[in-house]
């Protein structure tokens, strides 16, 4: 059976943190231990109750704040969405082989109206197989755990 | 050992956090009478913890400064945290607003140093002690509210908001941005303080 509780065991209660189980146990049947709680306790609440009548009608201040309300809360603003990554990164690959596709296709000899004659599946083709060639700077495969937890990172 | 756990004060907290959700989906939509009953839900809180860091004075306007500015924003709460917990953060940061826009304004003499935020608390105005009273509880009503004044800045703080504020410590902790380990120690130590101030009183 354990003595009366410490100080600090006291002080835990009063905190209103856990106790361990044989002093809880010990406070539930000792009536000076709890006393001793109780008593720090209801100082801490008579403070509490004298702040709580020095506050404010609470009716008058919700009218007041009711009347400084804008007509309408600010929109909805951005938030990260659970598709909004595979969209982004499908974007990105696409700005990439436009780029690519500038900067290394053969001049054009086609008639100049036409922008350019390649479907989009070759375009992407063509992409996956650069990606997949680590010879060219600046292209390689970020190692995939590195990948996630940039995600990670920019997610949290 | 003391195990420094959490104890639930209000086991219906989920609740009242689902109505609260269900009240801040249509508040985003404009409708005022929602975000009306959010502020008769919550504005005890806010103003609890606005006195603590303006004083009594100007704790009414802070209070109402803050409950506007969740109004305007509230498009931007994404129900990651509890209601009450954001709330509480804007009711934080406009008092720190307001502490930084006396201490522009203040002529001092100190020289100012590094940690803005603590110092900020240093400056939180004391209480008054209350009438005269006769009875023993009301002398150490007094008494304690005068010997927080010597708590350390954060620990005052995290004091106040889990006596006076009545929040949980993972609130304290999110509000804070602080590990809840913290709360505990410092909420631990305060009260260990006290307790050893009060001496007779208790």
């Amino acid at each position: 059976m354990k003595t009366h509780l410490e100080e600090h065991e006291i002080t835990t209660a009063v905190a209103g943190l856990e106790l361990e189980a044989a002093a809880e146990e010990h406070l539930g049947s000792c009536v000076s231990c709890r006393q001793q709680v109780s008593a720090t306790r209801a100082v801490i609440d008579a403070r509490l109750m004298d702040l709580v009548a020095e506050a404010p009608d609470w009716d008058r201040q919700r009218q007041e704040i009711m009347l400084q309300l804008p007509s309408r809360a600010t929109v909805r603003s951005f938030r990260r969405r659970p598709w909004a990554r595979p969209l982004l990164a499908i974007a990105a690959v696409l700005v990439v082989a436009i780029g690519l596709g500038v900067l290394w296709a053969p001049t054009p000899e086609a008639d100049p109206g036409v922008v350019s004659d390649l479907p989009v599946e070759q375009i992407l083709a063509e992409v996956d197989a650069m990606l997949a060639d680590d010879s060219i700077p600046g292209l390689e495969l970020i190692d995939q755990e590195m990948d996630d937890a940039i995600f990670e990172n920019g997610a949290s | 050992m003391v195990v420094l756990r959490a104890k639930a004060m209000d086991p219906s907290r989920t609740d009242l956090s689902q109505v609260d959700d269900a009240l801040v989906l249509r508040a985003q939509n404009g409708d005022h009478d929602a975000f009306g009953e959010l502020v008769n839900r919550h504005q005890r809180r806010v103003w609890m913890v606005c006195r603590q860091y303006v004083g009594l004075g100007e704790a009414d306007a802070a209070a109402q400064d803050s409950l506007v500015k969740a109004f305007t924003r509230i498009g931007d709460f994404d129900r990651r945290a509890a209601f009450s917990t954001w709330l509480t953060r804007i009711a934080i940061n406009t008092c720190l607003d307001e502490l930084r826009r006396r201490r522009r304004e203040a002529v001092v003499d100190e020289e100012p140093d590094g940690n803005d935020e603590l110092n900020l608390l240093d400056r939180v105005p004391d209480d008054d002690a209350g009438p005269e009273s006769r009875i023993m509880q009301k002398q150490a009503v007094a008494f304690l509210a005068s010997h927080e004044r010597t708590l350390p800045p954060r620990q005052r703080e995290i004091f106040r908001l889990r006596f006076y504020a009545e929040m949980e410590l993972e609130e304290i902790a999110t509000a804070l941005d602080v590990h809840v380990g913290t709360v505990k120690t410092q909420l631990h130590r305060a009260v260990h303080k006290l307790r050893q101030e009060l001496g007779a009183y208790r």
